[in-house]
């Protein structure tokens, strides 16, 4: 008789796939996993207590590198909060900008998920092909901002620069050019037979699931939730822009690759529609107080980041720093379902199901 | 290096400055436009006294609570609008020399009311324009604002929770201006979870969505605030629970909502506030034998370097 | 197998495609003239009004400043500036605030060394720094 018994297996911190330091304890039998705890905080560098001694503007490039493939919309959640607590009108051309600047980050951000987890699976000229357009957007950035990762774009009350001469003009060729390398992806892998076997069906929860494990992005979405904050509470000018909620039914990871895809297409059409709508001239920085001291209070706002819902609350004593500083974090959310949907998986499921749920350790730990 | 220390660097660097220019004291015409047209990108840490002044002199005649918070708001935004809608001037960059002289005439008035506030004397003969501010400020205390528009959310809310959980189970109830006016309800802490699994369950509220959930660590007491919203009926609410400070113990939500696992795990990590009922309440950021909740506001860390 | 083909299809149709490669250290990347690398110091232009050492969200800039030894003129002059490249994150603050334009940014980034020591640059150093410069600030 053979005897089997469980054993204890360390997917350690330094891992290729597991997308940062990441510490997976598996107690396996054979292939099959029982249980699955996850460790975190080998990337905690305090930035909530750093940032009650600094004042509003200098947190700015601390943000950056919380969620570090998305730094656009990080930088904006905690400028609108700011510009929230003190009633600030943000001129209609920084609007602009910056709405160009969060769909650009969205789809790089996308295109990365799309060659890391390809890159898992197995597959290797998704990767190279990704980052080849992603590296289009960085230059694009690049030339507005200054950065290729960390932007430190986004000021309260607007942006730090206006956009370069030819820029728009850049942006508006990279339309059409993009659109057809996402068809070409789509084309490469969508129809791929050993791809979907790895995919359909697996790591899937319900709807009721995603919704009491606080869940948000495109892991919601892929349950037939029609959740994206840019429609819900619209922030920004983004009532300005006709783009569809992708949401589809099965809640598997294929539901979520499909929703991921199609949120690069529609990311591009908020694209094209703010390169057409493009105000001719104007500032880019409203009237702001040289310190800026919010009103004694609080306040709490969320915006649609690539990886789900990002919410920043500040509690402000009237001084030119906050009180308390804390990011909602939606891979921190985001990663509390994995226990769970590992148990009973087959080893060579997790790398499939880790990576659909496309987390950032920087945003995990903070 | 701490803010004081910096304020006392600048302070020696002003006087220094004083001492060698020979700018006229033009203060009136500084106070009024000193902080409205000047671009944020051009000066951003200067030390700014007019507003520091009346800032710091409200803060310390209110209070913390929240009844207060809407009166101080209602005094602080006009001060606001003040400063940043005074002028329509289009923002554009001012040249380097014109800038420079605005923050050498920015230095000496610095320099004069930084030296004021030290003295805590308010009416001097030289600087008559100080008390007409300040009076402005008493004048506009108990001018009242336009209601909130969520404020019949608020109260349908409020009369429904009283309805079906009896009339003590709130402290109080306001709505949020500065968070764009979200209703918020602060409970008290033995009603929190009964009250918390109302809101999920109850169908005219139906709150089954986690968004935020974390702590706040006020000197006298911590706070433990949750952020809810209803998918179906599309509506949010703040709930705030105040915890005591030496023995910080509350209810975990964890039971109705899975999501708040391990942001209360979070929370205990690095404000010590301990959730009973909770699965597994650990410290996940900070390793297992860590000392000290980092949050708090008397944290010591053992190796202090930069 | 159709599905495997077609994506078959599509890599050797990208194979003639232009390449996004850089060859690095044989040829310089082209970048922007917003990029933000080392800074440049002009310690003639320098007022000594702190305002760098302020804004700057890691406290990375030091500086003294002495009394002009030319009788005539008012003002400060600057003595030592130093910036410690260890923690500086090239954020681009202190040349935002700077009201004269004493420190700028090149487009330099390469600064690694060999001992740590050697990451903590002086005046002279940045004053030295002078090629790239950018043009946009």
């Amino acid at each position: 008789m053979i005897r089997t018994e469980e054993m204890l297996l360390n997917v350690g911190p330094q891992h290729p796939s597991t997308h940062g330091v990441f510490r997976l304890i598996l107690k396996i039998d054979g292939e099959i996993i029982k249980e699955a705890t996850p460790v975190i905080g080998y990337l905690h560098r305090g930035t909530e207590k750093i940032a009650e001694d600094l004042q509003y503007t200098q947190i700015i490039p601390y943000t950056d590198r919380m969620d570090y493939l998305s730094a656009m919309t990080n930088n904006y959640v905690l400028c609108h909060a700011v510009e929230t607590m003190i009633e600030l009108e943000v001129p209609e051309r920084a609007e602009y900008l910056r709405v160009l600047a969060m769909e650009l980050g969205r789809i790089a951000s996308h295109l990365v998920w799309y060659g890391t987890y390809l890159l898992d699976i197995g597959a290797t000229s998704p990767f190279l092909y990704a980052f080849r357009d992603r590296e289009h957007i960085i230059n694009l950035l690049n030339e507005l901002s200054g950065g290729r990762l960390t932007f430190n774009y986004m000021r309260i009350g607007g942006v730090k620069w206006d956009a370069p001469e030819g820029w728009i003009e850049k942006v508006k060729n990279f339309v059409p050019y993009m659109r057809e390398q996402i068809e070409g992806y789509h084309e490469l892998v969508t129809g791929n037979e050993i791809f979907k076997e790895r995919a359909k069906g697996i790591g899937t929860y319900t709807k009721e699931d995603a919704i009491a494990h606080s869940l948000s992005g495109a892991n919601l979405r892929c349950t037939g939730v029609n959740y994206d904050i840019r429609k819900v509470e619209p922030y920004s000018i983004y009532d300005r822009f006709d783009f569809q909620v992708v949401t589809r039914e099965e809640g598997d990871a294929w539901a979520r690759y499909e929703c991921r895809m199609q949120e690069m297409e529609e990311s591009l059409k908020i694209v094209e529609q703010a390169v057409e709508q493009f105000p001719e001239s104007g500032p880019v920085l409203g009237k702001v107080p040289r310190i800026i001291r919010p009103p004694k209070g609080e306040a709490y706002v969320r915006i649609e980041s690539p990886r789900g819902e990002i919410g920043c609350y500040i509690a402000s004593d009237g001084k030119k720093e906050p009180y308390r500083l804390k990011f909602r974090r939606p891979s921190f959310y985001n990663l509390q379902i994995l226990p769970k949907l590992l148990k009973g998986e087959n080893m060579a499921n997790l790398v499939a199901i880790l990576g659909g749920v496309d987390i950032v350790l920087g945003e995990v730990d903070g | 290096m701490s803010n004081e220390e910096k304020d006392l660097e600048d302070l020696q660097k002003k006087k220094d400055l004083e001492a060698q220019s020979d700018q006229p004291s033009s203060q009136t015409s500084e106070l009024k436009s000193d902080a409205s047209t000047e671009p944020d990108a051009r000066n951003e840490a200067n030390q700014n006294p007019p507003t520091d002044t009346n800032k710091e002199m409200q803060d310390q005649s209110t209070n913390d609570s929240p009844t207060s918070k809407t009166e101080q708001e209602g005094a602080t935004e006009p001060s606001h609008t003040s400063t940043t809608k005074s002028s329509k001037k289009p923002n554009e960059e001012p040249t380097s020399a014109s800038s420079k002289d605005e923050t050498n005439t920015e230095k000496t008035t610095a320099k004069k009311s930084d030296a004021q506030i030290d003295a805590q004397s308010d009416e001097k003969p030289e600087r008559p324009k100080r008390p007409p501010r300040k009076r402005k400020k008493k004048d506009e205390e108990p001018k009242e604002e336009a209601p909130s528009p969520k404020q019949p959310q608020l109260e349908s809310f409020v009369q429904v929770i009283e309805e079906h959980l009896g009339k003590n189970v709130l402290a109080e109830n306001y709505i949020n201006r500065l968070s764009k006016h979200i209703p918020t309800i602060v409970a008290k802490p033995e009603h929190y979870f009964q009250l918390a699994k109302f809101l999920k369950e109850h169908e005219e509220l139906a709150f089954t969505y986690l968004s935020d959930i974390h702590g706040v660590d006020y000197e006298t007491h911590m706070e433990v605030y949750v952020h809810l919203y209803s998918l179906t009926k599309n509506h949010s609410i703040a709930l705030k629970v105040k915890v005591d400070r030496d023995n910080p113990t509350i209810d975990s939500l964890t039971p109705i909502w899975e999501g708040a696992n391990w942001p209360e795990s979070e929370t205990y990590d690095l404000l010590g506030i301990q959730f009973t009922g909770h699965p597994d309440l650990k410290r996940i950021l900070l390793g297992e034998d860590w000392k000290g909740h980092p949050l708090r506001k008397d944290y010591e860390p053992y190796d202090v370097e930069v | 197998m159709i599905g495997l083909a077609k994506g078959l299809k599509h890599t050797l149709k990208n194979m003639g495609k232009e390449k996004m490669s850089y060859s690095y250290p044989d040829e310089a990347i082209p970048l922007p003239d917003r990029f933000r690398g080392i800074q440049k110091f002009y310690p003639e232009k320098c007022i000594v009004c702190n305002q760098c050492a302020n804004i700057c969200p890691t406290d990375c800039i030091t500086l003294t400043g002495k009394k002009n030894p030319d009788p005539e003129r008012k003002g400060r002059i600057i003595e030592t500036f130093d910036i410690n490249f260890e923690i500086c994150i090239l954020c681009d603050f202190c040349t935002e605030v700077c009201p004269t334009n004493a420190i700028v940014m090149t487009n330099n980034f390469e600064l690694a060394e060999y001992s740590r020591d050697e990451l903590y640059k002086d005046l002279q150093w940045l004053d030295e720094n002078d090629t790239n410069i950018r043009k946009e600030n």
